[in-house]
């Protein structure tokens, strides 16, 4: 019973939802709309489920000694102190001291770190592109070009060097480019498809948790 | 050939310090490289150019994270501040729990300079968790994913968002975001509810929306630091702001970044040829 209600509910609705797509009538909107509010309101209860499974996971890390189980105090500490601000200055209690802190500490501290963090990767692409980006088989140099032209046609330097540079570049993103983009698509497509209907029939069975079994 | 072969072997110390040195000069010198905006750009700027003032809003959704505010935060500052300097009300909301406080804070800087009242000639509806969900319920009617706004004032009690019920009250949908959630917007806003969507994203992930150009389910898109400084340079040049150009100082250094990156490939290459020349035996 524990797996069989879950595949009941998924075949039905499955089913429902793929029928209702094509029947334009009310019944049918205001039944897409109504559970268009019930997934709303899932997705919050997801939110919180993952914030509950974080907090567990760290809780368990510090508990256990785990090695940097004290990076796991700095997450739960900012989790308590964004989480705790975030509401006191939010619509429900409208402290302006809280929605001050909470800004202030945002902009000038989370807002830094994550873009300094995602700046070192400048570094290591240069240096990887560096090591890596060589001419050593026919579909390397091919790429090796290509890349080539598209960074310079990007940059004015680019227009600078020769006017056509920046229209062989966009060439390059919407003809060899768009084809291989268009095959990723349509497989991804297919993909997703044959998965959702493995999904809605019960073959697929790994989402109920156990690896399928 | 010892030289030449060195060249393959540069400490990567030296590449850091060269990339930082790339990076910072053109931040702090007035380099000021020609622009020439892009035909995807040009098309974004066009669309929100043919809406008339003080008709129908459009939306963007800053769906972007501190990470991405280089190339994206100037992106939507610039779009904000054409949308308000040609008085086109403004829907701005986010799906990204970070978007929300990089977008109020570009709302609260750029507002003033336009005299822009809140509720008025624009709203800012916050964050909301559910991605595709929240795009499918604003097709059906955006008070179903936004009862209120932000600041827990109901939706029905701002001036501008009256006639406002879904898509089809909203000439242009924009999506300026660092993940694959613009092909969300594309699929469900697009596809499925009419809309019209443009985008603006990162360089590294601008090739992934291309298609979509291709086959009109795009209006326009902006391809990172290089988008965000052509419609920095778009809203100069028609007389919409005068404030400096952010993502034109960071192009600057981009290019310059670009050049280095191409100038270190041309050499590990040649040193990796001369190597290779040199193991073949005699």
């Amino acid at each position: 019973m524990k797996q069989k209600l879950p595949l009941l509910i998924v075949l039905v609705l499955g089913i429902f939802f793929t029928i209702q797509f094509f029947v334009p009538s009310r019944a049918s909107e205001v039944t897409y709309q109504t559970t268009l509010q019930w997934w709303l309101v899932m997705s919050s209860f997801a939110m919180v489920l993952a914030l509950g499974s974080l907090i567990n996971h760290h809780a368990l890390k510090i508990k256990r000694r785990k090695e940097g189980w004290w990076n796991s105090w700095v997450t739960l500490a900012g989790i308590a102190v964004m989480g705790g601000l975030g509401i006191l200055g939010g619509p429900s209690f409208r402290m302006g001291w809280a929605n001050d802190a909470y800004t202030r500490l945002f902009l000038f501290v989370q807002a830094p770190m994550d873009s300094a963090m995602f700046a070192i990767l400048a570094f290591y692409m240069a240096s990887a592109s560096y090591r890596a980006f060589r001419a050593r088989s026919r579909e390397a140099t091919v790429l090796l070009v290509s890349g080539f032209v598209v960074m310079l046609g990007i940059i004015p330097f680019g227009a600078m060097l020769w006017h056509r540079i920046p229209d062989i570049a966009e060439w390059v993103m919407m003809v060899p480019n768009m084809a291989s983009k268009r095959g990723i698509l349509f497989g991804i497509g297919l993909g997703a498809t044959a998965t959702a209907l493995k999904i809605i029939l019960g073959i697929e069975r790994s989402w109920l948790g156990g690896g399928g079994k | 050939m010892k030289f030449f072969e060195k060249l393959s072997q540069i400490d990567r110390r030296w590449i850091f310090l060269l990339v930082a040195l790339a990076v910072i000069v053109p931040l702090l010198s007035r380099m000021g490289l020609p622009d020439k905006p892009g035909k995807y750009s040009l098309q974004l700027f066009e669309a929100v150019e043919r809406i008339q003032p003080n008709s129908q809003p459009v939306l963007i959704s800053a769906d972007y994270s501190p990470s991405m505010m280089p190339e994206l935060d100037p992106m939507f500052r610039a779009m904000v501040r054409h949308c308000l300097a040609r008085k086109v009300r403004l829907i701005v909301m986010t799906l990204d729990p970070t978007g929300a406080g990089l977008a109020e804070d570009a709302l609260r800087q750029i507002a003033p300079e336009y005299g822009a009242a809140y509720g008025r000639d624009y709203v800012f509806l916050g964050y909301k968790v559910g991605a595709a969900i929240v795009i499918m319920s604003i097709g059906e009617n955006i008070r179903q994913a936004y009862p209120t706004d932000a600041y827990g004032t109901p939706i029905d009690s701002l001036p501008m968002m009256a006639d406002v019920r879904n898509y089809a009250d909203i000439p242009l949908v924009v999506d300026i975001a660092g993940s694959a959630v613009i092909n969300s917007w594309v699929i469900f806003a697009g596809a499925r509810y009419k809309a019209r969507v443009g985008a603006g994203c990162t360089a590294v992930s601008s090739a992934d929306y291309y298609p979509f150009l291709q086959s009109g389910q795009m209006v326009g898109l902006l391809n990172g630091m290089k988008g965000a400084s052509d419609y920095e340079y778009l809203n100069q040049q028609r007389g919409y702001t005068s404030v400096p150009r952010v993502a034109g100082k960071g192009m600057d250094a981009v290019s310059i970044v670009h050049l280095l990156i191409m100038g270190f490939i041309v050499l590990g290459n040649i040193g990796y040829f001369v190597a290779k020349k040199n193991a073949q035996p005699k």
